[in-house]
């Protein structure tokens, strides 16, 4: 049988995520042997043009010239995937999009005319068709693989589509949020962390972006009655999924 | 006669850069190490953010050294309001950086620098390399699982605050690591005679090494504390550093470059592990002194691409060291408050690439005013270019195809983390 050609590319970004493929580290050994890997700078000279059977993207967009090279991509695979809140919702640098917009004293809202511009940093799915989204900044090795094994049986991955809180009370970990009262972002958050940093005893700030059906502004009260100003509260949503919570909250009020 | 070397898109660095050299009569007439990854605009993003946001953010801005930007960013934090952390929590920082300088340089060593040495396109592109990559692949994982265990996952940490950490791991969870780690530092050993043995028979690349600059420590291998030595015998304190160095832009690249003042132009200078295995070779354990004396190789190193060896000094030493914080950890590591203020605080910190330098200014809420970060990859490019044009001046009887691997050689042996090098710069303005 021949190998399904994949493709790793990158553009506005950490490079986080793809080291979180090197960091399969056994695993990525055989990926290697089951995929013909045809591009992947990070880590190989070998540049091949042609299809993708499987193309993985990391990073957003921020300059023209990778609204060109993500369409170019497109056309030339089967299945597209993004890898992490760079990809996946605009990553941190997404930020920068509301920076200009209050600096022209305009409305919070994502301006979809504003898109084209260098000053904004989008989700590769505001350009082309995404066929799956993995969150997370960084990803994780489990949703890698699970993504890459389904790839190949031709299934759907199955990542956790509920909240953060799940993965708390699965491991009994005491909630941040009612205990000490922290601000902590997981009933709109997504799982798939392992709920690292409430294991931690710090609140979860959310590398996982929103949840699917996130009330936010059910939370948002919940933290002003806490004491947290209106400032406070939105920078809390203001990370590396600022662009993904933002749009869920003005989803949720149309 | 006109000879030109165009890497479109260099490979197994991290982040988009590209070089172009153009040589006339066997005269170099133009070294362009081209910088076109996209800048994300940290030091505006992080203005009006509270502290804790500029350790969770700066993190971001490269997914191999994250614990460098935390750890520069919590020493500078402190610094401005004013707060020591006890022992203990400087013996985890410590770790924690251990385990990133094995993680980074294992995976530079034998997936993106070694293959050059054997002329392969990837480090799985030749059968015969497996065991050498399966050898990195075994002393990276050591080093993520220092990271996960202190900072809950290897890429972009969660524990690290001001005052100390959000948890600390108890004994028994360190104690558990220790087999592993004794096996990562014999692996380690081994490592460095082979990677001496890459060096034998091999002419010497002259001069491509030449002002370096460390954090120098008297008593221990310099990673978080130290001052600022040049290989010429001038030690700065961090502030004094900072001022006597310039950054200017060159039209061809998205990444500033740097220089010391001296005269009319600013002097190039290189840091890194090549710069601090030369300047603190003395402070390294016997064992690990002795295995690279046994190889035949004499200090100081200043063939660049001897970088690797350098790097792979320190992987055993961060194994060394990591053992014995480990022995040493008493089982609590308290946080101390950190009550927000106003205040200025600068710090350095030796990332795996260099120093890596963080300068912030807080207000009453110890909110962020001002930002400035200069990364390692910075200080090195015009270094780099100088490096580039030594060599082929004195190699330009080769063919271009052999200049040019050898250019990408030298290149990969600084480890340019390309990322980090262009957060700063707003295009649109030109300047940072
Ligand atoms: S999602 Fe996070 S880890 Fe991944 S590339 Fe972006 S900033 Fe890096």
């Amino acid at each position: 049988m021949k190998k399904p050609r994949l493709g790793i590319f990158k553009l506005t970004s950490c490079d986080g995520c793809q080291l979180s493929i090197l960091n399969l580290e056994e695993e990525l050994l055989r990926v290697v042997e089951l995929f013909s890997l045809s591009f992947f700078p990070m880590a190989s000279d070998k540049e091949l043009g042609g299809y993708f059977d499987l193309a993985l993207i990391e990073g957003s967009i921020s300059e023209s010239r990778q609204r060109e090279q993500v369409i170019s991509v497109r056309e030339r695979s089967r299945y597209l995937i993004t890898i992490g809140a760079c990809a996946t919702s605009g990553g941190l640098q997404a930020l920068k999009n509301w920076a200009v917009l209050e600096s022209f004293k305009k409305s919070v809202y994502p301006d979809p005319a504003l898109i084209e511009s260098l000053s904004t940093s989008t989700p590769v799915s505001d350009h082309v068709y995404v066929d799956f989204e993995i969150w997370g900044c960084p990803v994780t090795g489990d949703a890698l693989s699970e993504t890459l094994a389904c790839f190949l049986l031709d299934k759907r991955p199955t990542i956790p589509q509920y909240s953060l809180c799940m993965e708390c009370k699965r491991k009994a970990i005491p909630c941040i949020l009612v205990s000490e009262g922290e601000p902590c972002l997981g009933p709109i958050t997504r799982a798939g962390c392992g709920a690292l940093c409430p294991s931690f005893s710090r609140a979860c700030y959310g590398c996982f972006g929103p949840r699917d059906d996130a009330n936010i502004d059910s939370l948002m009260r919940w933290f002003e009655k806490s004491g947290y100003s209106g400032r406070e509260r939105q920078r809390l949503l203001d990370t590396m999924n600022t662009y993904a919570y933002r749009r869920v909250q003005i989803e949720k009020k149309d | 006669m006109k000879r030109r070397i165009n890497v479109k898109y260099l490979s197994r660095v991290e982040g988009e850069g590209a070089l172009i050299i153009e040589i006339r009569n066997n005269e170099v007439e133009k070294v362009d190490l081209r910088i076109f990854e996209a800048p994300r605009f940290f030091e505006p993003i992080l203005r009006g953010r509270p502290f804790q946001d500029v350790i969770d953010f700066t993190a971001r801005i490269c997914g191999i050294c994250p614990v460098a930007y935390q750890m520069s960013a919590v020493h500078a934090i402190e610094a401005a309001m004013g707060v020591s952390v006890p022992q203990p929590v400087q013996d985890l920082r410590r770790l924690m950086y251990c385990g990133e300088w094995i993680e980074s340089h294992a995976l530079h060593v034998h997936f993106l620098h070694g293959p050059d040495f054997f002329g392969m396109e990837s480090a799985w592109s030749d059968r015969d390399y497996g065991h050498i990559a399966q050898r990195g692949m075994k002393l990276k994982g050591l080093g993520n699982k220092i990271l996960a265990l202190l900072g809950g996952r290897p890429v972009h940490p969660l524990s690290v605050r001001p005052g100390g950490f959000f948890r600390w791991p108890e004994k028994k969870e360190l104690y558990q690591l220790l087999p592993d780690l004794e096996k990562g530092f014999d692996l380690s050993l081994e490592c460095i005679s082979w990677a001496v043995s890459l060096f034998e028979g091999e002419e010497e690349i002259k001069d491509t090494g030449g002002f370096m600059v460390s954090l120098h420590n008297p008593d221990i291998y310099a990673m978080n504390t130290g001052t600022v030595c040049t290989s010429d015998g001038i030690t700065y304190s961090m502030g004094e550093f900072t001022k006597v160095i310039e950054e200017y832009q060159v039209p061809h690249s998205n990444a500033l470059h740097t220089g010391i003042k001296t005269g009319s132009t600013p002097q190039p200078f290189m840091v890194g592990p090549l710069s601090r295995i030369n300047m603190s070779f003395t402070s390294l354990p016997e064992k690990v002194k002795s295995t690279v004396l046994q190889g035949g190789i004499s200090l100081p190193l200043v063939d660049i691409r001897m970088s690797i060896i350098a790097r792979c000094i320190e992987i055993s030493y961060a194994f060394h060291e990591a053992i014995n914080i480990i022995q040493g950890y008493d089982g609590t590591a308290p946080h101390v408050h950190v009550e927000p203020k106003e205040g200025k605080g600068l710090w350095i910190t030796e990332a795996p690439r260099g120093m890596l330098i963080h300068s912030y200014e807080f207000d009453r809420k110890g909110n962020v005013v001002t930002a400035r970060i200069i990364p390692p990859t910075s200080q090195n490019l015009a270094h780099i270019e100088k490096s580039l044009r030594n060599y082929i001046e004195s190699n330009h009887h080769l063919t271009t195809k052999a200049l040019r691997s050898g250019c990408e050689n030298i290149i990969r042996s600084y480890d340019p983390c390309i990322s980090c090098s262009v957060h700063l710069i707003d295009l649109t303005e030109g300047k940072s």
